[in-house]
């Protein structure tokens, strides 16, 4: 892989992330008022002492370029500010609550794309089978159900008609000071119902699109040559068919993250799970903007991070494309 | 093998339409979607009662009492009622943020793949920035800093989807404008404009109708999604906000979150069913797989 | 002496949407041990239909296998199993195909796929393969092979890709190579190469050849023996030169005209006019009776069967009667 194409991704990702921190500077100043009091907070109480200490750090009685100057570099040094109701810094605050996300968001990734995989796979096989229709079916409704209503509906069932998997939290309080692999093993618990929930309508999505992708793949010449050695249906299948059709597969997946990270701040807060969306719910019910920009900050950055990755790995899985920049 | 019966003297539009006619799903969307606006908006002619008001004890089962077929709320408001009020704010709101999702959407992308060049790169990079912003906490940070009405979550909405739909716009102007009566309209001096709009948009219309549609879907869902959040408009009922509402109680009573949350779903079911058909009569060769 | 692959009165039909169609019928063909059949006609006359069916990869649906029989060395094809098939498929029958742009995997090296194909069959290491891999690819003429094996398909050129799929075809010395149109896609000048190669393939692996082709001018260079195919059927079977220098069937005569010959300062490309019929159009008398000038009535009602005319086998109304 080129050195170049490295670089030169690495450095448009981090434009868009310049991007991003202008835009946060602006949705600020847009919002009507004294800046000062929006990132004050709606707490009703910002005294003219804690307004004119935020005046000073935010340089606000400066002209608006050297202002954005100053919020720049301080982003630049991680410096997002401070959250005047939870009285913290707000990269603090984050980065107590982003591993959380992540791990909801990758496992709900991981799991909608295998199990929609496989389940596209099968309804390829019979393009006019049951499998099809089932997926076809699946898919519509995967696309229409709000996400946490399924989630608040699992909770429903998995509460009291089959109490197998927790469904608040993301730890059980008694096992706190448990080993390790205690540890994971109750988070990995608690994260059964709110992974599935996220992963519910992806999975449809992805379903449909490896059966169609499948479809069209299973059609191509080498397939044929593959067949002409004598390959197995399971090796033209899942080696020759599904390495293919697996680039329109990863295009969407990249494309999906942001809707992803969409989702996981409804199911996070259905589910009660510790991470950025709870984070993002308790600050814009309080209006604490340094902390609600702080989290769009940081989402964008996944993104970002996940467009890289998607973009690489789809290198590594096209030959043709690799060796272009 | 060539096609044994000849439509080819039919406009496109009217095929499609005979396409779609015969599509059971389709026409079945288009069945629950009419009766769901038709209750939404006549609903309250034949059924007294407001969302708003206490009318009965908490949790009230459905079916219990006649007067409230499907029971209570959490502060013995009545279900039906919230549900024949709640759905207009969110098919308003679903309508009007598709309309501006597809009025920028179609706008950016239009220019770009219409002009080439640096504008097509400009708009670009706009759009892709706007895709890294995770849409629904993008919207949540606009609703909250504008404060929360049926407009500014509409607008909040459209300002979140539009890349998409400006992506395949402009897909669809690269490959039109490349086309023989594109070349003879700029031959007989048409100005851009009247080629942009006038020329290839009416031609590019099938793939975007489609999205159009889909979009609907997709932003109510958002609504749903902001309402349950507690960001949309406190003083309207929406389905979104009975679920959210009521989200404490769940493990008391079911039926308050278990019906707004249908009411949703078959909502933007019917509204894929019916892009779903519309995809099929546009792209009739499709069907055959 | 029975031929290698014997194909006896095989009838193909598919399931379309204007009902069942007859793709091949009443086809009978036989090749013998490394000799070379030319199949010959225009597109859609079932040529690569047959290869299909000789190979088992005739899509079931939509396609069926109604009647007759296809037998390799003995062995009864149509019935057999598809674990069976698939041991044969590219160990005893192998196969060629006319786009070679497309009919490689494009995220494999070329090397890795010959690999596969010679693991399929050969209890071999995975490095051996390889190896072998990189063998075949010199032996098919491709310089610096070893580099080469570690190349995607998208880094070699058209000729190129043919000479790997043909490395692949041979790489478990089968006894059948069916090469369907495997120069139609190339340049003029990569095409004789291809035609050279295979001439060589052939002398040293000793493989039967039945190249698919609708090229006269191929035919002349490779084939023993010649069938020419018309809407699914054998409408003349006989040795090269027969077919060539004095063919019977009206098709087969309209076929040689349009090969232009050098030399004679014709300048107008010759072609036989009209189209072949869609198969679900076909009627009951002889499907070519429609661009036939030796047509008469018994022509549109009744079927020609592949009869015996001395030295060449053909199916026409006009050959039986003798009139010219």
């Amino acid at each position: 892989m080129g050195m170049s194409f490295l670089l030169r991704r690495l450095s448009y990702g981090l434009l868009l992330m310049l991007g991003v921190v202008v835009l946060n500077f602006f949705l600020i100043r847009l919002a009507p008022g004294d800046p000062a009091v929006v990132i004050a907070g709606d707490m009703g109480g910002a005294t003219e002492e804690i307004l004119e200490s935020i005046r000073e750090e935010y340089g606000l009685n400066k002209p608006v370029l050297t202002q954005l100057w100053i919020y720049i570099s301080g982003v630049a040094q991680g410096d997002l500010g401070d959250s005047f109701f939870f009285n913290q810094p707000v990269a603090k605050l984050i980065g107590e609550r982003i591993s959380p996300t992540i791990l909801l968001v990758i496992t709900a990734q991981l799991l909608s794309i295998m199990l929609g995989v496989v389940l596209g796979v099968l309804a390829a096989r019979k393009p006019n089978g049951v499998m099809s229709a089932f997926v076809s079916v699946f898919s519509t409704i995967g696309y229409a159900v709000p996400v946490f209503w399924t989630g608040i509906m699992l909770i429903i069932l998995f509460a009291s008609t089959f109490p197998v998997f927790p469904v608040e939290g993301m730890q059980s309080i008694k096992l706190r000071n448990a080993g390790f692999f205690t540890q994971a093993l109750d988070i990995a618990h608690h994260l059964v119902l709110p992974a599935f929930t996220l992963a519910i309508i992806y999975l449809a999505q992805y379903a449909r699109l490896s059966r169609a992708s499948m479809l069209e793949v299973l059609s191509s010449d080498y397939i044929r040559t593959a067949r002409a050695k004598g390959a197995s249906e399971g090796t033209v299948l899942f080696k020759h068919a599904l390495r293919n059709a697996a680039l329109p597969i990863l295009t969407v997946a990249g494309l999906q993250f942001g809707n992803l990270i969409s989702g996981a701040l409804l199911v996070e807060t259905v589910f009660n799970w510790p991470g950025m969306g709870r984070l993002a719910f308790d600050s814009i019910l309080r209006r604490d903007y340094p902390t609600i920009m702080g989290v769009l900050f940081f989402a964008s950055m996944m993104v970002v991070v996940a467009n890289l990755i998607t973009d690489i790995s789809y290198r590594w899985a096209d030959p043709r494309l690799r060796g272009r920049t | 093998m060539s096609n044994m019966t000849d439509h080819s003297a039919e406009s496109p539009a009217l095929e499609a339409w005979r396409m779609f006619r015969r599509n059971i799903p389709a026409l079945f969307g288009v069945a629950i979607l009419a009766l769901i606006i038709v209750l939404t908006l006549y609903g309250q002619l034949f059924y007294d009662g407001d969302a708003f008001d206490v009318v009965w004890a908490p949790h009230e089962g459905p079916g219990v009492t006649p007067e409230f077929p499907l029971g209570t709320d959490y502060l013995g408001r009545d279900i039906v009622a919230g549900l024949l009020t709640g759905g207009g704010p969110t098919l308003a709101v679903g309508g009007a943020a598709a309309l501006i999702t597809m009025i920028i959407g179609i706008s950016m992308g239009a220019l770009a793949g219409y002009y080439g060049g640096w504008v097509d790169n400009l708009l670009m990079r706009v759009t892709e920035f706007f895709q890294v912003l995770p849409a629904l906490l993008f919207a949540m940070v606009l609703v909250t800093l504008f404060s929360p009405s049926l407009w500014t979550i509409a607008i909040a909405i459209g300002v979140v989807s539009w890349p998409q739909t400006a992506r395949l716009t402009r897909a669809e102007f690269l490959k039109i404008k490349e086309l023989e009566y594109v070349t003879a309209a700029r031959a007989i001096g048409a100005r851009n404009s009247r080629i942009i709009w006038k020329v290839i948009l009416p031609n590019a219309m099938p793939p975007l109708i489609v999205s159009a549609t889909l979009t609907i879907g997709v932003a109510i869902l958002f609504e749903a999604g902001l309402s349950f959040l507690g960001l949309g408009d406190p003083n309207v009922m929406s389905w979104g906000l009975m679920i959210g509402a009521n989200r404490e109680y769940i493990l008391d009573a079911w039926w308050p979150v278990t019906f707004p949350g249908l009411a949703i779903f078959f909502t933007v079911f019917a509204v894929s069913l019916i892009g779903d058909g519309l995809n099929d009569a546009f792209n009739p060769k499709l069907r055959e797989r | 002496m029975t031929a290698l692959l014997d194909i006896k009165d095989l009838r193909v039909t598919f399931n379309t949407r204007y009902g069942e169609v007859t793709a091949l019928d009443s086809v009978a063909l036989h090749v013998n041990a490394g000799e070379t059949l030319g199949i010959v006609g225009e597109s859609g006359c079932g040529k690569s239909i047959t290869a299909l069916a000789a190979m088992g990869l005739i899509p079931m649906p939509p396609g069926r296998i109604a009647g007759g029989s296809i037998q390799l060395e003995g062995e009864e094809l149509t019935t057999a199993s598809e674990a069976r098939l698939r041991k044969l498929r590219g160990r005893e029958i192998a196969m060629i195909f006319q786009e070679p742009m497309t009919s490689l995997n494009p995220v494999f090296t070329v090397g890795q796929q010959i690999a596969e194909a010679i693991r399929l069959h050969q209890n071999v290491s995975a490095t051996q393969a390889f190896r072998d891999a990189v063998a075949l690819l010199d032996r098919v003429g491709i310089p610096s092979a070893a580099e080469r094996a570690r190349d995607y398909p998208h880094q070699l050129s058209g000729g190129m890709r043919q000479r790997v799929m043909i490395a692949m075809a041979v790489s478990c010395r089968p006894k059948v190579l069916i090469a369907d149109e495997p120069t139609t896609a190339l340049d003029v000048t990569v095409q004789a190469q291809i035609f050279d190669l295979l001439n060589e393939i052939q002398r040293d692996f000793g493989v039967a050849i039945i190249l698919i082709t609708h090229d006269m001018g191929a035919v002349s260079e490779m084939a023993d023996r010649v069938a020419v195919m018309y809407a699914g059927r054998v409408v003349e079977q006989s040795t090269a030169d027969n077919v060539l220098d004095m063919p019977q069937h009206p098709y087969a005569r309209g076929l040689i005209d349009c090969i232009p010959a050098l030399g004679k300062g014709e300048t107008e490309l010759k072609e036989i006019p009209g189209v072949v019929p869609p198969l679900h159009l076909l009627g009951a008398g002889c499907a070519f009776a429609d661009r036939c000038t030796l047509k008469n009535a018994r022509c549109e009602t009744e079927k020609p069967l592949l009869l015996n005319h001395g030295h060449h086998l053909a199916a026409c109304h006009a050959v039986e009667e003798g009139r010219r």
